[in-house]
């Protein structure tokens, strides 16, 4: 028996491979192994989402995740939003429109929002609250993180038609 | 929160899986999203030696058409991929709906329909609608294939069907009849995310405005999700005018066993039972559907 297990998997499109312990967390291993910090550890029980990952595209809790099952898949973190020296469009509607404060719940927010965006999405109000169920904001911020939200997949969508 | 160490086995197949599962003994456990198991273990509610993973092995993820009309859903399909498939979409749109109603989007993309059900949480949300479909569960251990209705697969208080060292490999679901109209009525106490107080599924048919198929099941109400048989009979065969659904609604609300906790009183359980029966079905007797 062996509790330690091999995980090769791609970050932020670069490939990287740990032999860690089983019971290591997604979240962990983003963290301590990879010396991502940009992914935030929160209630560690699924329900806040400051530890949303992107998984094959798809927005999932890294709290919750075993680093061994995200073996052999895609992740994106918060780190490979941005381009050289370029906030990626999510963050400059987060920027333009204060949607932070603390900011300990905004690299969840942001990873849930390029979801709904990769997923051709374009939700406002009410419809898109509900959609971001899965994300808390103890600051209770939520007007202005809905509001970058609703700007930035009118420009996704915007973008999609124009090209 | 740590989790307690413990053995990963990654299967290939679900026969690979079931001979992890039985060297394991009582403290093997399949995982496969994740999504109910591990905050059991980060409270140490359970503290599995050994973890069998389910997730990979091939094919138990496909949705398929059934010949029957039906279809047939691997145990590892996550919710959002049963909730966003086409065939389940048309075959079955109350699943589909029913599945889009599990916690959040996060969850819905990690969770799959077998854990949910293995699980064998009354909250669930998949659970009433499978039972109101007449779905059947299909297991695998280590004495071969057998499959189990699902209206005998929910057994207790977090207990299920499932045997020692067995795997839900997938479900078959029958095609809904045309024509059915059909909801799913998720009533929580706070947000939407939250598990359902009263998760109540229902399907009719009807000729005009007597009812001919009745299908009502719950979630969340009793220690397990049921079917509510007294009141799919208070409905079949009748004209659904005000006293006919009053009367399903007292049985729907007569028959169950409702539990007390945080959430709400074992009573509040049932009169709400009782209301959205009767609010689900006039709705649907006046065809406001879904």
């Amino acid at each position: 028996m062996s509790a330690r297990v091999t995980v090769a998997l791609r970050v932020n499109g670069r490939a990287y491979e740990r032999v860690v312990e089983s019971r290591r967390l997604l979240v962990d291993f983003l963290r301590h192994e990879l010396q991502l910090h940009g992914t935030h550890v929160g209630c560690e029980q699924g329900v806040c989402g400051a530890c949303t990952v992107l998984l094959d595209g798809e927005p999932v809790k890294s709290c919750l995740m075993l680093a061994p099952q995200a073996h052999g898949h895609s992740i994106t973190t918060v780190e490979g939003l941005a381009g050289r020296g370029e906030l990626h469009a999510v963050q400059q509607a987060f920027r333009d429109a204060h949607a932070l404060q603390c900011g300990y719940c905004t690299p969840g927010f942001l990873l849930a929002a390029v979801a709904l965006a990769d997923h051709g999405v374009a939700l406002e109000g009410a419809a898109l609250r509900e959609e971001l169920a899965g994300n808390l904001c103890r600051c209770t911020g939520y007007q202005n993180i809905v509001e970058a939200i609703e700007r930035y997949l009118r420009q996704a969508a915007g973008g999609r038609r124009d090209g | 929160m740590i989790l307690r160490p413990f053995e990963y086995v990654e299967s290939q197949t679900v026969d690979d899986a079931v001979a992890a599962l039985r060297g394991g003994g009582d403290d093997a456990r399949v995982i496969a999203g994740g999504t109910a198991l591990v905050p059991l273990m980060k409270h140490a509610v359970l503290r599995p030696a050994r973890l069998v993973s389910i997730a990979r092995v091939p094919g138990l993820a496909d949705i398929a058409p059934a010949t029957s009309g039906g279809l047939r859903i691997g145990g590892v399909a996550t919710h959002w991929a049963v909730s966003h498939a086409t065939l389940v979409r048309e075959r079955s749109p109350l699943l589909a709906y029913a599945c889009a109603r599990v916690a959040s989007p996060t969850v819905r993309s990690m969770g799959t329909l077998g854990g949910n059900l293995c699980y064998g949480e009354s909250a669930s949300d998949p659970a009433p609608a499978l039972l109101a479909l007449r779905a059947t569960v299909r297991l695998h251990g280590p004495g071969g294939a057998r499959t189990v209705p699902i209206t005998e697969f929910f057994t207790g208080f977090y207990e299920t069907a499932l045997q020692e060292a067995e795997v839900l490999t997938s479900l078959d679901v029958p095609a809904m009849p045309a024509g059915a109209r059909w909801r799913y009525l998720k009533w929580t106490p706070r947000a939407q995310e939250d598990k359902a107080l009263v998760g109540l599924a229902a399907m009719l048919v009807l000729d005009g405005h007597r009812c001919r198929v009745a299908r009502l099941a719950v979630g969340g109400v009793g220690a397990s999700p049921v079917v509510l048989a007294r009141a799919e009979q208070a409905l079949e065969g009748q004209e659904l005018d005000e006293a006919t659904i009053a009367r399903a609604a007292d049985a729907a609300a007569g028959e169950v066993e409702p539990m007390d906790d945080l959430q709400g009183s074992a009573e509040y359980r049932r009169d709400m039972l009782r209301v959205w029966v009767r609010r689900v079905v006039a709705g649907l007797a006046e065809g406001r559907a879904s």
